[in-house]
């Protein structure tokens, strides 16, 4: 009983990282509706930069934010100005360009491979950081700290997120941006400006993410895409551009990876979550807790 | 000379340059790079059936390459069957999968397509990986199936020199390209191209944009399973990893893209142009620059998206169009002198 438990309060600690991931494409999703296939590369980038930044520094892994939040938030605004703008501007009238998604994979591709050349095939991980290894005994179980930690940052960042589009000018902006372009832009709201901004706050969020995994996770050119796949089906699950929703779509994968493996083997426990992917896609399209869109 | 003679004459040339190069090129391992270009050639022109005319973005079709290369090593390994008639079984199969799942996705849009499309190509890759023995049938999971080179001959596929994969890959690619024209002419083409640019304003001119979807992936499943038995008597060695894989559907789609979807030229294109520029970069930078080809190919989608979204097959038929009417107008006594006139 208590090792169900135990895989329980983990799966939930993992499945909020999962979920705190998919948070940034979710955010970049109601925003632009379009599905940024470059995800999982930026939390790469982002697992790179503070890889970095922590060794150079020595510093605590989860001090590194100072350094891969604004990073990562410069880097997403400009990408999305610099690559996917030019998009946008082409095909003006289309609700969910299409093309976006072509795009944003050639940017996985090179940011990918660009790391690839770099930095070589090898796993780097943090070892001497306080957070590795270290396990937290609650009775007879045994919960991971670093996890423990990603799932206080996640709820920290998804009550930020929700509280700045909410109360805030430019979260307004970009909740207005959402709903309607073409009103919003009448209203004075600059369309692009606001694409760009919301692109580098979901960056920024997966570089959050990023800082959660860099303790205990490893580091090579092709991690992103692991959370790649893993990304789109939770935002679908939890609802495109619901917050709330991708952090329990996250927690949904991360109980089915850790509860599954009981039952069966492991590598099963994909093909359920693919399984379940689909029905959800089927049934309710609009997801566990997402708007209705009008598709 | 008219345009139309020219444009056949050099149709014909091409044809009897492709047929003529095993007499001149003998390195296997050219003829293998070949092979594999036409592979992939032949691999996006059945996915423009679905991805180009249809208007859609199926990113699961390496699906359809590993069902077509399992049935038919599956049944000439364990029942001896001739990987020929393996090929039309995987076929069918593969058309019937492509129908269930065309008929729950066909009903979303843009990114959801793509989505349930990515997720229906890896579960079938996780359920390949994770299963033995398919009833009385052995897969093998994720170690794959090996095709012991004993028996070689036509009817057994197999072959020892690389010119006979060359002239079946060859007639395929042929074969599919001539059944994708007569597909655009006929009315399923218009129905398709229809419904792929304006759903709403085909269905209420009263046509079946569904049904005609569901056909396109249909015809589109089957022809991508018949390059995957290719692919298995080519490599002689299948694992899901290989056939199955996310990259491959990929691969399939954006060569497509970027050669131009919804054109018969353009997914042709794209494989000529981009295959060849993989296949040096990896040989050549393969161990000091890994990922180059890569580099390459996330650079040219970028820029054929940002610049050409009709991919490149435009700006170059425009250039070959101009090169024509320069011909033309120089011949002195030519026909085209009095459409000027």
């Amino acid at each position: 009983m208590e090792f169900f438990l135990e895989s329980i309060l983990n799966g939930i600690c993992m499945g909020s990282i999962y979920g705190l991931t998919a948070l940034g494409l979710t955010v970049i999703f109601g925003v632009l509706k379009v599905i940024n296939f470059a995800h999982g590369s930026l939390i790469m980038v982002s697992m790179y930069v503070a890889y970095w930044a922590i060794i150079y520094t020595g510093v605590h892994p989860y001090v590194a934010l100072i350094i891969v939040v604004p990073v990562m938030y410069f880097f997403g605004y400009y990408l999305q100005d610099i690559v996917i703008k030019p998009i946008f501007k082409a095909e003006k009238d289309v609700r969910e360009p299409i093309t976006v998604i072509i795009v944003t994979t050639g940017v996985w591709y090179i940011l990918d491979n660009l790391t690839l050349l770099i930095f070589g095939p090898q796993y780097r991980g943090i070892q001497n950081n306080p957070l590795r290894g270290k396990m937290l005994d609650i009775g007879n179980m045994l919960i991971s700290v670093p996890k423990l930690w990603g799932f206080v940052t996640a709820v920290i960042t998804a009550a930020a997120v929700y509280w700045f589009l909410q109360k805030t000018r430019t979260g307004r902006a970009i909740r207005a941006t959402s709903l309607d372009r073409e009103a919003a832009s009448l209203m004075g709201i600059n369309q692009f400006k606001i694409y760009n901004i919301a692109f580098g706050i979901g960056t920024a969020i997966v570089g959050i993410s990023a800082v959660t995994l860099v303790p205990f996770y490893n580091i090579f050119p092709s991690v992103g895409v692991l959370f790649d796949i893993k990304g789109f089906i939770i935002v679908v699950l939890g609802g495109l551009g619901s917050i709330g929703g991708a952090i329990i779509g996250g927690i949904i994968i991360g109980l089915i990876e850790s509860i599954a493996p009981m039952f069966m083997t492991a590598t099963w426990a994909e093909a359920i979550v693919y399984g379940l992917f689909l029905v959800v896609l089927f049934v309710k399209p609009s997801g566990l807790f997402g708007v209705k869109y009008d598709w | 000379m008219t345009r139309k003679t020219i444009n056949t004459s050099a149709l014909i040339l091409l044809g009897v340059v492709a047929f003529g190069i095993p007499l001149v090129l003998r390195s296997p391992t050219y003829l293998h790079i070949i092979c594999l270009l036409f592979f992939y050639a032949y691999l996006t022109t059945s996915w423009n059936l679905v991805g180009g005319f249809a208007g859609v973005l199926p990113l699961g079709h390496s699906a359809f390459v590993g069902i077509g290369a399992y049935t038919s090593t599956v049944l000439s390994l364990q029942y001896g069957v001739s990987p020929w008639l393996g090929m039309i079984v995987g076929g069918f199969l593969a058309g019937i999968v492509g129908i269930l799942i065309g008929l729950p996705t066909f009903k979303m849009r843009g990114a959801y397509f793509a989505l349930a499309t990515i997720a229906f190509g890896e579960g079938i890759r996780v359920m390949f990986e994770n299963i033995e023995t398919l009833g009385p049938l052995n897969i093998r999971g994720p170690r794959g199936l090996e095709i012991p080179p004993t028996h070689t001959g036509f009817v057994n596929f197999m072959f020892n020199t690389k010119e006979p994969y060359y002239y079946i890959i060859l007639v395929m690619l042929i074969g599919v390209i001539a059944f994708t024209y007569f597909i655009s002419r006929s009315k399923l083409g218009y129905f398709l191209n229809a419904g792929g640019e304006e759903p709403e304003a085909a269905m209420s001119l009263g046509v079946n944009v569904a049904r005609a979807k569901l056909i396109a992936m249909a015809m589109s499943s089957f022809l991508t399973a018949l390059a995957g038995t290719f692919y298995a008597q080519f490599t002689l060695y299948i694992y899901p990893k290989s056939v199955m894989s996310l990259d491959l559907s990929f691969e399939i789609a954006f060569i497509a893209l970027i050669g131009g979807r919804g054109s018969i030229a353009g997914p042709i294109l794209g494989a000529l142009l981009l295959r060849p520029v993989s296949d040096f970069s990896r040989i050549y930078f393969g161990s000091s620059l890994p990922g180059l080809h890569l580099i390459i190919f996330g650079t040219v989608l970028i820029l054929v998206m940002i610049f050409q979204p009709r991919g490149l097959q435009e700006p170059l038929l425009k250039v070959y169009n101009k090169l024509l009417d320069r011909i033309l107008q120089q011949a002195p006594q030519g026909k085209a002198g009095h459409e000027y006139s």
